[in-house]
């Protein structure tokens, strides 16, 4: 009860933020665009890559993800800045359990990570993605972001504790999230990578996200739905715990 | 009766080799204003950090209102409340939404929120500008909200960690008066962490020197002062002087004690004017003094003979570092 209370509070605050100031957001979509208006047009082209949808749309739900995977990453930075000012101190001098405050942050910064995901929408749409006009499908994808994202921004928390200055973190962040992408099933089909990689993206969380949104939202491929949803939830579960364990750390 | 705060023997050491808290006992009267005063790098921030169970301390005991801080951290939490040195409000939201936010986190029924909000607002004087994104507050007006979010439950406790660090003469002045206001109507313990003297001077009940992770000195202000037993004399000196001056000195009867530091001889006395004489003849025959000056013992006076050095100093270039990393932070 306490958790889900702090997680709404932390929820309320991203949105509190993101009303005040949303230049983030559209600053961070630059990057999606460009890989949907540009790449994605242009390795079409090429077809070179065996998909049964067009190129574009077959990336449309990796690009969205990675977008989402950034802003649940850089989360910890943020959380790394709050060390640095007193916000951290003063949240853990709180009656909230400490692992309140982790599941709560983490599942705020899927917040952050919707809206980025939601604004990639149109500008796919203008492009001429196809999308499965099926309400239901949308908000079970929105949702699987949304839970991700809380996993991502935790593996965020995580290497925040351990690292102690934002400039260190910058480099680590990039350092994750790019490796996760190419490693993933993205922007092309796991079926085509060599086989090392192809080991490592069958433990690479973000191909279990991919996987589900591209099945729910552009070829209505749902036979593995089921194993995406239990392995992001054991992804989101392992993260969560490690992370609250390691939560001391930050402020030490 | 039982004390707010209790500690014995409380030390501290960081990764194995920094000794921040060096055997701290120290016991603080429920409903009093209490000074833990010293220099920066004293301990007194590890000791503020270790009563509000943010960390732990290596070995020693310590307990806020009977709850101990390491084993009942939970019940402590729900006491006391804590405005750290650093920022600590999100500048990207306004005033009102912090105080919002924090009110949800500590658990204020829905039906209480807005009048507790209102409540504090007004008491922190912070009324016209709840609206406004703190990013735009001065650097008093920050402080003012941190210490309304600390308000927004009424603790048995309130723990301060340099409270005014920063702050122009005016703007510390009011934010005591409102602290004293909250203190006298709620019955609330304040703890805080101070470099300013004359900020323990007019500002708390008891006040504890530390020093190097010690406490070295505790009173009230004013008993520590006639600790002193005496007046100060300063001779600045031209040149070098020998030390041997110093043994000289002491051997006079009217002499308390004598601390010599940058090119200044300080002599504590019984009465300045019948001894000045006496000392000049003394001191003419070892250095030539450049100019002399009496005053009544004031709290770094107490600082230097308890500690042996001067608080003014040391303190002074640490908190434009600290004020420097605030404003590069926020």
């Amino acid at each position: 009860m306490e958790a889900l209370r702090n997680m709404l509070v932390m929820i309320e605050l991203e949105l509190r933020r993101l009303w005040h100031d949303r230049t983030e957001i559209y600053s961070r979509a630059v990057q999606p665009i460009l890989w949907l208006a540009v790449y994605g047009p242009v390795m079409g082209r090429v077809r070179g890559i065996p998909t049964s949808v067009p190129y574009t749309d077959f990336i449309t739900p990796g690009v969205m993800i990675q977008s989402t995977t950034f802003v649940s990453i850089f989360y910890g930075l943020m959380i790394v800045w709050e060390r640095d000012s007193g916000i951290l101190k003063k949240l853990l001098v709180t009656p909230a359990s400490r692992y309140s405050m982790v599941i709560g942050r983490s599942m705020a910064s899927g917040v952050r990570a919707l809206f980025q995901a939601l604004i990639i929408l149109p500008v796919a749409l203008i492009i001429g993605v196809h999308f499965i006009p099926n309400p239901a499908h949308f908000i079970l994808a929105f949702t699987i972001i949304f839970l991700s994202s809380g996993g991502f921004a935790a593996v965020s928390v995580l290497i925040a504790s351990f690292m102690k200055t934002r400039e260190r973190f910058m480099g680590i962040g990039q350092a994750i999230v790019m490796p996760l992408f190419f490693a993933s099933n993205a922007l092309y089909p796991i079926q085509m990578m060599p086989p090392i990689l192809r080991e490592f993206s069958s433990i690479n969380p973000l191909s279990y996200v991919v996987d589900a949104v591209r099945g729910l939202l552009i070829t209505g491929e749902l036979s593995n739905i089921i194993l995406d949803i239990v392995a992001i939830a054991i992804f989101d579960t392992i993260m969560f715990v490690a992370a609250s364990l390691s939560f001391r750390r930050i402020i030490e | 009766m039982e004390l707010a705060v209790s500690t014995e023997e409380l030390v501290k050491i960081y990764e194995g080799k920094v000794r921040a808290l060096d055997g701290v006992s120290l016991s603080v009267e429920p409903g009093k204003s209490f000074a833990l005063l010293g220099p920066n790098g004293a301990g007194k921030t590890t000791l503020m950090r270790i009563l509000t169970t943010q960390i732990r301390p290596t070995s020693g005991k310590a307990s806020v209102f009977g709850f101990d801080v390491v084993h009942e951290g939970s019940e402590v939490r729900k006491l006391i409340s804590y405005v750290p040195q650093e920022m600590s409000v999100w500048t990207d939201i306004s005033g009102y939404e912090n105080l919002l936010i924090y009110s949800k986190i500590f658990g204020i029924p829905r039906g209480e929120r807005e009048r507790v909000i209102e409540e504090v607002l007004e008491h922190m004087g912070l009324i016209d500008v709840k609206d406004d994104l703190v990013r735009t507050y001065s650097g008093g007006m920050i402080r003012r909200l941190e210490i309304a979010c600390a308000m927004l439950i009424k603790p048995k406790i309130m723990f301060l960690d340099e409270p005014t660090i920063g702050l122009d003469p005016g703007a510390r002045k009011s934010v005591w008066e409102r602290l004293n206001i909250f203190k006298r109507e709620h019955g609330v313990t304040i703890f805080f962490n101070t470099h300013y003297m004359d900020e323990a001077d007019l500002y708390s009940d008891e006040i504890a020197i530390i020093n190097r992770g010690r406490i070295v000195a505790r009173g009230t202000a004013e008993e520590l002062k006639r600790s002193l037993g005496g007046e100060m004399i300063t001779l600045e000196m031209r040149g070098n002087y020998n030390q041997e001056i110093i043994q000289e000195l002491r051997s006079l009867s009217s002499v308390l004690d004598v601390v010599s530091e940058d090119g200044r001889l300080s002599i504590l006395v019984r009465d300045a004017e019948s001894t000045l004489p006496q000392l000049i003849d003394l001191v003419r025959n070892w250095a030539s003094v450049g100019r002399i000056s009496i005053n009544k013992p004031t709290l770094d006076d107490v600082f230097l003979k308890y500690a042996g050095e001067r608080l003014e100093g040391r303190g002074r270039i640490g908190e434009i570092v600290h004020v420097r990393r605030m404003i590069r932070r926020g």
